[in-house]
């Protein structure tokens, strides 16, 4: 009894010891945390070291504690690109996540590329990293244009929207996006015209020349890509012309967020469908309750942000790329990451196998009045999600 | 001609260097290849500022000219480095002439703002032209020699070519046409009345240093696999004025120590901090308060005084 008690003792501590001695699996972590960025890079953050507490509270992964290196993109390319080779080479990072513009994300993935260590893409939308400029390491946990673009050309039928103004901010982001809709707008709408196409400066803030313009055209519909803080100055200049009075406004760009609701209030206009990757007031999966009550927590609010949710995924799919393949070795971990199927707390997802695309959806919706609200709210938000 | 111990000296700091990738680290490996590539555009720079007394807010534009040309050689057009990498140097000193022949018919903060109108025109070139350098998605997947695609074989590269083009712009530098600038520099008008064309020295001045933004450009699009838009930016001209004034516009070496000393310094604030910007308007406010020759401004002063006493 004694003899066995004993061993029972020194196997817990030979295990304890074992664990102790186990290096921790280093994640790499970029995002925007300081300038204009970091109202998006700062949320993603959040959801990141969320899930990196998570899986420790749980033992890290494979037993391994895991260890978060974090650092600035600063939304600029080449300096994205020296941090992360630090990151690799310096800190030994087993996997890298992030990225927010579409520059920074191709930066890192020519990067991960190079020094054969699998990236996933959380935010970086752009079609090219999964299509043209698509290899071995690079993985995306994100949408893309092309399913933005696609779902919006749905919208944009079944709102049988006739003459169409097409409003896109001139970058790559815009551009892209254009294209996507653009290829798929004669499958849903065969009948729609574009009848006239606009592309504001990325960062502007004066829409007059704009407004007008397409107030004049006669479209029924407005197929936009301003995102963020152009959509509220476009608002804030179109509205108090009636602008949103007749005219459906078909958005990409994640304007169906609770920030961008949160932050125009009463002044959100009518007519408008948008997008968002996530809610903190709408579930699809049973699992979303529990997260955004920890994200709530974390954050010291309830009305959560929705790119947490991204950061988040890009943890969880990292732990469970490393749990299939039993090991951090990147080329296993990449042959791991193709087809691999996890929960999240937007509902199952699953990374194809041959374009490294995750099958991520958005919440897509109208944004309502509510009467018990200060902000409007996505009713009935609808989760499409690409097949 | 030099002097035989500035000889010895740097021979032995390019044999020094050369021992960096014994060490066995890959990140000293490639910290010292970026270091080395700003060094040799912030020393560019200075043939403008230091030597001619002409401040320019716009060098990125020909370092940024160089990294796309050469990429885009490399990659689209599928030359070899041995001519691509001489055709970007050409061209970002011919785009120099061009600009330069402009510029400077100005003088002082007429010229600093015509320069950096320029580098904003390369910028929004950059920015427009998504078929040739891919907009704002930047430039990637440069294909590279097999020879220098391995970090340590592109660092010995870097090495050789930065050597070189540091040599040729000491004896620049240190040429007639040197001393004439800093005739310029110290009083331009008088300079004038002893039968120098100013405007014509100016202009050459103002090419060499494009041409040597554009081989540090060249050598920095090859290091990240990748050009962007924001090398062009006005930001990036700031980073390496800062670097030339931090280091000592007064001297040679002063922007090679300015360059090497700003790019470690962000290098690790960065693994601590996002916020850079705030040291960098530190170290700013410390240049124009303190420094205003610079490290090696500071460090003549400290012998000086050890000189006395």
């Amino acid at each position: 009894m004694k003899y066995s008690a004993l061993l029972v003792a020194a196997g817990v501590l030979s295990a304890g010891t074992a664990f102790a001695q186990q290096a921790p699996i280093k994640i790499g972590a970029m995002y925007p945390l300081t300038g204009g960025g970091a109202v998006y890079g700062v949320p993603a953050m959040a959801g990141h070291q969320l899930a990196v507490e998570e899986l420790n509270a749980k033992g890290g992964i494979m037993g391994r504690k895991i260890e978060s290196i974090e650092r600035d993109d600063k939304m600029n390319p080449s300096a994205a690109s020296s941090t992360m080779k630090e990151l690799i080479t310096k800190d030994k990072a087993d996997i890298i996540v992030g990225g927010l513009s579409s520059a920074v994300g191709l930066a890192m993935s020519e990067v991960s590329k190079q020094e054969k260590v699998v990236y996933i893409s959380t935010i970086p939308k752009t079609i090219q990293m999964t299509t043209d400029k698509l290899h071995k390491y690079v993985f995306r946990t994100a949408s893309n244009t092309d399913l933005e673009g696609d779902t919006m050309a749905m919208l944009a039928g079944k709102n049988k929207l006739g003459k169409i103004c097409h409003l896109q901010l001139d970058y790559a982001y815009g551009n892209d996006l254009e294209a996507g809709i653009l290829k798929a707008l004669p499958k849903y709408a065969p009948d729609a015209k574009v009848v006239l196409t606009l592309k504001p400066k990325l960062g502007a803030t004066d829409f007059n020349p704009f407004i007008p313009q397409v107030m004049a055209a006669g479209c029924d519909g407005v197929l936009s890509g301003l995102w963020g803080p152009h959509f509220v100055s476009w608002v804030k200049q179109a509205a108090p012309l009636g602008f949103f009075n007749k005219i459906k406004w078909i958005s990409g760009g994640e304007i169906g967020s609770h920030e961008i609701a949160g932050e125009l209030k009463a002044e959100y206009p009518d007519n408008v469908i948008s997008n968002t990757y996530e809610l903190w007031y709408t579930a699809n999966d049973p699992s979303h309750a529990a997260f955004q009550a920890k994200l709530a927590k974390k954050l010291g609010t309830q009305e959560t942000p929705q790119w947490a949710v991204l950061g988040y995924i890009g943890v969880m799919y990292t732990a469970a790329a490393m749990e299939k393949a039993k090991s951090t070795d990147p080329d296993k971990v990449a042959e791991a990451l193709e087809g691999l199927t996890i929960g999240t707390p937007v509902g199952k997802l699953t990374i194809d196998a041959k374009t490294h695309q995750a099958n991520i959806g958005q919440f897509w919706g109208p944004m309502v009045k509510k009467p018990d609200r200060a902000y409007r709210m996505m009713e009935p938000a609808e989760y499409i999600q690409p097949k | 001609m030099p002097q035989r111990r500035h000889l010895i000296a740097s021979a032995i700091i390019v044999l020094l260097l050369a021992l960096v990738p014994l060490a066995g680290s890959r990140y000293a490996v490639d910290l010292t290849t970026e270091v080395m590539i700003y060094a040799l555009f912030a020393l560019s720079l200075n043939v403008l500022i230091g030597f001619t007394g002409n401040i320019s807010f716009g060098h990125a534009a020909y370092f940024a000219i160089g990294g796309y040309a050469c990429a885009i050689l490399l990659t689209t057009y599928g030359w070899p480095l041995a001519l691509a990498l001489p055709a970007a140097v050409v061209l970002a000193g011919l785009v120099a002439a061009v600009v330069g022949y402009f510029c400077v018919r100005l003088t002082q903060i007429y010229f600093a703002m015509l320069t950096l109108a320029f580098a904003m025109l390369v910028w929004g070139v950059a920015f427009k032209w998504k078929e040739v350098t891919g907009g704002d998605d930047g430039f990637t997947g440069i294909k590279m020699p097999a020879m220098i695609a391995h970090h340590v074989g592109y660092f010995y590269f870097t090495l050789i070519v930065v050597a070189a083009g540091i040599a040729a712009l000491w004896v620049i530098c240190h040429s007639a046409f040197g001393l004439t600038l800093v005739a310029i520099r110290e009083n331009s008008q008088r300079a004038g009345f002893i039968g120098v064309d100013t405007r014509h020295m100016r202009w050459a001045a103002f090419t060499v240093a494009g041409t040597f933004g554009g081989l540090a450009g060249a050598l920095f699009g090859m290091y990240h696999r990748g050009m962007y838009i924001e090398n062009a930016f006005w930001t990036e001209s700031a980073q390496v004025l800062i670097m030339v004034l931090l280091g000592g516009i007064y001297s040679f070496i002063g922007p090679i120590i300015g360059a090497a000393v700003l790019h470690l310094l962000q290098t690790f604030t960065n693994q601590y901090t996002p916020y850079w910007p705030t040291v960098l308007g530190l170290i700013l406010l410390v240049i124009v308060m303190v420094l205003p020759d610079g490290l090696i401004g500071l460090a003549r002063r400290v012998k000086a005084r050890r000189g006395r006493s």
